[in-house]
């Protein structure tokens, strides 16, 4: 193979697109439908997955002192050192009893002197803590009077969010296989229509590998088209579709922004061009 | 150039297409390959330019024992050899240009150099006015003219055609047999597979006859049949 023959594939490539146009559009149809299923169902899962991980944010243990514990520092200290606790606030008896007060709608409750309210330790999570874990933890310092939590919440958003995960992957895996499998089908059309052509080269004496490159680069321009579609639709219905959200609702904390665009475009474009390559070389062989 | 021994060529239905053909062509020759149809003469050009293997005896092309020729080998082995296909085999999305260009890109040719080949073989089967047109554009005598263009646009040692006047009426099959005498006269070894009783009558080469596979006459002057 030399290098001056490049350009003649590059050549091929296009002419034969452009030649063959409804076959290249209907592909480049079909690859974008296909790369936009995948990129639906990776947005609603990355969705689901980032709501998931901000309800776990709110989750919180409070961790109640014994009554006159005079050193609440060191099992702060303590606290903050167990696995799992991202953060450790300390909320004095005194500020305990205007959250007390807030929620019972109520004013001068007790009087400071007779405040029977303990001081308490609010802890925030990692994303890998395990609430009951560092509860027992807790509860066994010294000083420690009572721990408590939202035991069956934690535990069903734990469970949610772990099985998502799994689910989201394979599935999402499952979108890959099928998008792979429409756009081998769709290129193996093009090839197929093409099958004489490879047939004739060959008789003249091509050797496989020159056969190849221009069904390759064909392959390669069909799956980034499809892509590049397949981008351009879902970025721009997304952001309309976040924009929409804000003007009804505050409250739907979608992802949004150019973090999750760029992953969308790179999975799109990588899924693109080497479903489209793959395809190609796949489909080629057969007829070599 | 070309020799074989007890050449048996048995497709996978059973049929026995070519039954112990032992001949030699040689170097420069013009051949005519005769026979009822289903004789085995594609058969025998298949074989020749490995499209299908032999199922036992000898056969050399080029002095390459085609039998037992790498598969990485057969590119090679192709490009010594032009062939004229019984259905012309032309790309309906290539222009005729392109047609012939096609099989000297395939062989990494220069570009001047295909720009320049490509011409003179269009001259030479005079069709340098219809260089840019696509084949379902042109008559069956014209796209046959193309398809030998190509055959011979990378000077093959070796040209096979199958066929090469079938369809064609007389005075533009005549048209096709002087290009292939003045092919052969330029050295290229022929191989013609036809039907056509005049043309194999009047221009008295080498006849081989086939039939039912079985090689059945070899005149160095022959006629088409064994009484002309
Ligand atoms: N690919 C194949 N598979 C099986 N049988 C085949 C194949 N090609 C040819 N045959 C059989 O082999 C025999 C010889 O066929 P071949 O095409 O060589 O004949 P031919 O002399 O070229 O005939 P024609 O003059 O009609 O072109 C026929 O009986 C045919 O049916
Ligand atoms: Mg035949």
């Amino acid at each position: 193979m030399k290098l001056r023959t490049f350009p003649y594939f590059l050549r091929e490539a296009f002419r034969s697109l452009f030649r063959n146009s409804l076959i290249s559009l209907a592909s480049i149809a079909i690859i974008t439908i296909a790369l936009l299923l995948f990129g639906l169902f990776f947005l609603f899962i990355a969705n689901l997955q980032h709501l998931g991980k901000l309800a776990w944010d709110q989750v919180e243990i409070r961790v109640f002192l014994e009554q006159e514990y005079h050193t609440p520092q060191i099992v702060g200290q303590q606290l903050a050192a167990l696995p799992g606790v991202k953060s450790v606030k300390f909320i004095p008896k005194e500020e305990g009893v205007v959250f007390l007060e807030q929620i019972l709608g109520e004013k001068n409750l007790f009087s400071a002197e007779e405040n029977p309210l303990p001081d308490c330790y609010r802890l925030s999570l990692t994303e890998a803590a395990e609430p009951a874990e560092i509860a027992r933890r807790a509860a066994a310092l010294s000083g420690v009077e009572e721990v408590v939590y939202g035991q069956a919440f934690t535990r069903f958003l734990q469970l949610v969010l772990r099985l998502g995960l799994v689910v989201g992957v394979v599935l999402l895996c499952l979108t890959v296989l099928a998008v792979l499998y429409l756009v081998i089908n769709t290129i193996q059309l093009t090839v197929f229509a093409r099958r004489q052509e490879i047939e004739i080269m060959k008789l003249v004496g091509a050797t496989n590998a020159f056969v190849r490159w221009p069904f390759l680069l064909e392959g390669l321009m069909l799956g980034l088209g499809g892509a590049v579609l397949a981008s351009v639709l879902l970025t721009k219905g997304y952001n309309i579709l976040l924009q929409q959200l804000s003007s009804y609702s505050r409250f739907i904390p979608l992802l949004s922004g150019i973090g999750i665009n760029r992953t969308l475009i790179l999975a799109l474009t990588a899924m693109g061009l080497c479903f489209g390559g793959l395809g190609s070389l796949f489909s080629v062989k057969r007829y070599l | 150039m070309i020799l074989t021994k007890n050449l048996t060529k048995i497709y996978s239905n059973g049929v026995v297409a070519l039954d112990h053909i032992s001949l030699t062509i040689k170097k420069g020759e013009f051949a005519f390959l005769v026979g009822p149809s289903g004789a085995g003469k594609t058969t025998f050009l298949n074989l020749l330019i490995r499209r299908e293997l032999p199922t036992s005896g000898l056969l050399a092309v080029n002095q390459k024992n085609l039998a037992t020729l790498r598969k990485s080998e057969v590119p090679l082995h192709r490009r010594s050899i032009g062939g004229v296909f019984q259905d012309y085999k032309l790309l309906p999305q290539k222009t005729v240009y392109e047609n012939i260009s096609f099989a000297l890109e395939v062989i990494e040719t220069r570009p001047k150099e295909i720009k320049e080949r490509v011409f003179s073989v269009l001259e030479l089967v005079c069709l340098l006015n219809k260089a840019n047109v696509f084949p379902s554009e042109l008559s069956g005598g014209e796209q046959q003219r193309v398809s030998l263009a190509r055959a011979i646009v990378n000077r093959p040692l070796l040209l096979l055609a199958d066929e090469p006047t079938g369809n064609l009426d007389p005075d533009t099959s005549w048209g096709i047999m002087d290009l292939l005498k003045e092919i052969n006269k330029r050295g290229t070894t022929v191989v013609m597979a036809t039907h056509n009783r005049e043309i194999v009558d009047q221009l008295r080469k080498r006849v081989i006859a086939l039939e039912h596979g079985k090689l059945v006459r070899d005149a160095p002057k022959g006629g088409y049949t064994l009484e002309t």
